[in-house]
C-alpha cells in the first residue's frame, strides 16, 4: 500500500504508472481505485484559483497519464468522470438551485438559444470541499459496484438454468455466488486459453457448492445449444455499446447469437469508455503480450515461428443483449445516454482546452 | 413582406449560396420575415409565418430539409413568446435570440467534421453517395489534418450530383474515384466504411436522403461495413415513416411532377433508410446511435 501523504507527487505518479505497466494491479477495480486516489492527491497538491485553471491542469495531467498508459481505458474513464464531477459541483454552486442541471448539448438548448457559455472563471469558495465530498461518494460507488451488480443476480438467474461464462471475472464470480444463495443452477466455464483463468473460476465456484463444469474453449459451440444464458465480464464498454473484452468472447457471442441465447454483460459504470473502435487496425486498442502461454520458451520451435498472443476481443453491440451495471440493466442502444450522463462532451478529447 | 418577396428571398439563397442547406435557407428567410413583420399580436405573427412556410414549401426546390427547419423555427418562436408580456418586448427578444439561434445552427457542420476526424483511419477507403456538404466538410478537415484516404463517389442519378461531389473532392486533391450507381454492390467489398449525409433524419433514427442511399445501406449491412450518417441536428424531424410509401409526395417529387396525374412514371428523388442499417449518426450533439434521435426530439417537442 502506498503512503499517499508523505511521498512527493512525482514519485507517487511513477509508482502508479509502473505498477500498472508491470501488471502489479491486474484487477481493473484496483486500477480504478488507485486512479481516484492519485487524482485526489493531485488536486490537493496543485495550486489553483478558478475552476478553469483546475480543469485545465487536470486535463493536462490526465493527458499525461493516459498517453503513458494508452491501453488502460479505465484511467481515461476515471479522469473524465472526475472532470465531470468538478463541472457539476461548480455549476451546482453557481446556480444554487435544486433543479437538475443538464450539461449536455441538446436540440432543445439550441432552439431555446440559452446562453450556456459559462467560462468556469468565477471563484467559488468551498468548491474544493464539495469536490472532495463528491469524490468520496465516487470512491464508495467504485468500492460497492461489484456488490451492487451482484444484488441484481436473482432477477437474471433462475432455478435449474445453465449458465455459460468465459474466463474469470470478479464481477461474474460475485454475481454467481450471490445467486447461488437462493437458486440452484449449473455453470459451464470455458478455460479461456492461453491464460486459463477459467480454471480458477471453476475451482472457486465449486468450493462455493455451485455445480460447475470446466470446458475447453473449442467445445463452446457444442455446449451452446444447452445453455440458457451467457454471462460475461468485460474490460471496457465502448461508446457504441460494443465490448473490449478477453479473447474468445466474440466467438462465444456469435455462438450465442446462432442459438439465440441472451448474452449478459456485467459492467460497472467506471468501465464505460467514451472511445469508439474506428478500425481493427486502430492503435492502442489491443495488447499483444508474451507468447509464453501459447508456446513454451524451452520449445526449440519458438525461434522458427511467429507467435501472436493478443489480449482482447472486440464484440460488436449487436451481439450483446443486456448490460448490468451498478445502476441497473441497460440495453446496448442506451449506452450513449449513460455516457452523456457521466462525462462532459468537452472532456472526450483531453488535449483541447 | 409579401409572398413574392419571401419566395424570391428564399430562391435567392438557394441559388446563390450552394453552401447553405435548405433548412438554414428556410430559417433565415423566416428570420428576415420576422424582422420586417408589422403584426401586432402573436397570433397574427403566427399566421404570417405559417403562410410564409407554405410559400417556401411550394417553391420549385426540393422540400425535404425545409420541413424540419420550419418546424424548428416555429418551436423557437413558441419558446420566445412564452417569456415576455408585451408583444414589442417579445419581438425584440425573438430577434436577438434569432441571431444566436442561426449562429448555433451554422456552427453545426464544423462540429460534425471535428468529431468524425478520428474515424478517418490511415489508408481507409470510403464510399459516399451523392453530394453532401457535411461529408465534404469532414473530408476537407481530414485531408487538411494530413489523413490519407481514398473516396469512392457514386454518380447518383438522375441529377448526377455525385459528379459535383467528385469535382469538389478533386479540387481538394483528395484521391477519389467516380463509380456508377449500379456498381455499389461491386465496390462494397473494397471499402472500409460508408459515409453519407442526410436531407432529413426521422424519429426512428432512419434517414431520408438522395435516392440510392437505401440501396447502399442494405449493401453495406450485408457485407458488414459500417454505415455512418453525417448530419446536423436541425435536420431531425418529427416524422415516423415505416416504409417508402409513407414518405410524403412533396418530398419524393418536385412541384412540377406533383401536378402530373400519373406519379407512377415520375422518379422519386429521395428514399428512406431504415435505422437498422445505420451504424452511427455523427451530429453536432455528438455521436449518436439511431435510437437517440427520438430522445432529442421528445426533449424538444414535449
Amino acid at each position: 500500500m502506498l503512503d499517499i501523504i508523505d511521498e512527493p507527487h512525482e514519485m507517487l505518479l511513477d509508482n502508479y504508472i509502473s505498477n500498472i505497466k508491470r501488471k502489479k494491479w491486474e484487477n481493473n477495480y484496483t486500477i480504478a481505485e488507485e486512479t481516484v486516489k492519485l487524482f485526489r492527491h493531485f488536486i490537493d497538491t496543485i495550486k489553483w484559483s478558478t475552476t478553469k485553471e483546475l480543469l485545465n491542469q487536470l486535463r493536462d495531467y490526465g493527458m499525461k497519464i493516459t498517453s503513458a498508459l494508452p491501453l488502460q481505458f479505465i484511467v481515461g474513464n476515471i479522469v473524465r468522470r472526475i472532470l465531470n464531477i468538478i463541472r457539476e459541483e461548480y455549476i451546482d454552486a453557481r446556480k444554487n438551485t435544486e433543479e437538475e442541471i443538464d450539461l449536455q448539448d441538446s436540440l432543445h438548448k439550441i432552439v431555446s438559444s440559452e446562453d450556456d457559455i459559462d467560462d468556469y472563471n468565477t471563484i467559488v469558495p468551498e468548491l474544493k470541499l464539495s469536490i472532495f465530498e463528491h469524490l468520496d461518494e465516487f470512491q464508495v460507488e467504485i468500492e460497492s459496484s461489484n456488490e451492487d451488480i451482484a444484488k441484481q443476480a436473482l432477477e437474471h438467474i433462475h432455478s435449474n438454468e445453465i449458465i455459460l461464462t468465459v474466463g474469470k471475472s470478479s464481477e461474474v464470480e460475485m454475481f454467481l455466488k450471490k445467486a447461488a444463495k437462493d437458486r440452484t443452477f449449473e455453470v459451464f466455464v470455458t478455460e479461456c486459453a492461453p491464460l486459463n483463468h477459467g480454471r480458477q473460476l471453476a475451482l472457486n465456484l465449486s468450493k462455493h457448492k455451485i455445480q460447475s463444469t470446466l470446458i475447453p474453449d473449442s467445445t463452446m459451440f457444442g455446449i451452446m445449444s444447452r445453455v440458457n444464458k451467457v454471462i460475461i465480464g468485460v474490460d471496457s464498454v465502448m461508446a457504441n455499446g460494443g465490448l473490449r473484452t478477453f479473447n474468445g468472447c466474440h466467438a462465444v457471442s456469435l455462438a450465442a447469437a446462432h442459438y439465440s441465447v441472451p448474452v449478459i454483460v456485467l459492467a460497472p459504470m467506471y468501465k464505460l469508455s467514451s472511445r469508439y473502435l474506428c478500425s481493427y487496425n486502430q492503435d492502442a486498442f489491443n495488447e499483444f503480450v508474451s507468447p509464453d502461454g501459447v508456446l513454451n520458451y524451452s520449445d526449440s520451435v519458438v525461434s522458427k515461428v511467429d507467435v501472436y498472443n493478443p489480449t482482447y476481443d472486440y464484440v460488436p453491440p449487436e451481439n450483446v443483449t443486456l448490460f448490468i451495471s451498478n445502476n441497473g440493466g441497460h440495453s446496448p442502444s442506451y449506452v450513449y445516454r449513460l455516457l452523456s450522463e457521466i462525462y462532459h462532451p468537452l472532456d472526450y478529447d483531453l488535449s483541447i482546452h | 413582406m409579401l409572398k413574392e418577396e419571401v419566395s424570391r428571398y428564399y430562391s435567392d439563397i438557394m441559388e446563390k449560396e450552394p453552401d447553405v442547406s435548405a433548412s438554414i435557407a428556410a430559417i433565415s428567410t423566416l428570420l428576415k420575415l420576422l424582422e420586417h413583420d408589422k403584426s401586432e399580436t402573436v397570433q397574427e405573427l403566427d399566421l404570417n409565418l405559417q403562410s410564409a412556410v407554405e410559400v417556401i414549401t411550394n417553391t420549385s426546390f426540393r422540400v425535404t430539409g425545409v420541413s424540419s427547419g420550419c418546424a424548428l423555427f416555429m418551436r423557437f418562436i413558441t419558446f420566445a413568446k412564452l417569456d415576455n408580456i408585451t408583444f414589442a418586448d417579445c419581438k425584440k427578444v425573438m430577434l436577438d435570440r434569432g441571431k444566436v439561434f442561426l449562429k448555433k445552427l451554422t456552427e453545426a457542420r464544423n462540429k460534425v467534421a471535428k468529431i468524425t476526424l478520428p474515424f478517418f483511419v490511415d489508408g481507409i477507403n470510403i464510399l459516399t453517395h451523392s453530394k453532401s456538404r457535411v461529408v465534404l466538410e469532414a473530408m476537407k478537415l481530414a485531408v487538411n489534418s494530413q489523413k490519407r484516404f481514398h473516396v469512392y463517389v457514386s454518380e447518383s442519378a438522375p441529377d448526377k450530383s455525385g459528379i459535383e461531389m467528385y469535382n469538389c473532392l478533386k479540387k481538394l486533391s483528395i484521391p477519389c474515384t467516380l463509380i456508377l450507381d449500379s456498381a455499389v454492390g461491386y465496390i462494397m467489398e473494397r471499402v472500409d466504411m460508408v459515409m453519407v449525409g442526410a436531407e432529413c433524419v426521422v424519429e426512428s433514427g432512419g434517414i431520408i436522403n438522395k435516392i440510392g442511399s437505401c440501396t447502399m445501406a442494405i449493401c453495406a449491412k450485408e457485407l458488414k461495413k459500417p454505415f455512418y450518417v453525417l448530419t446536423e441536428s436541425y435536420k431531425f424531424s418529427r416524422m415516423y415513416p415505416l416504409n417508402q410509401k409513407d414518405l410524403p409526395n412533396n418530398f419524393k417529387y418536385t412541384a412540377n411532377n406533383l401536378n402530373d396525374d400519373n406519379l407512377l412514371n415520375a422518379h422519386p428523388s429521395v428514399d428512406y433508410t431504415h435505422p437498422s442499417y445505420i451504424s452511427l449518426l455523427f451530429t453536432d450533439l455528438g455521436i449518436l446511435m439511431p435510437s437517440a434521435v427520438s430522445d432529442e426530439l421528445i426533449k424538444l417537442y414535449l
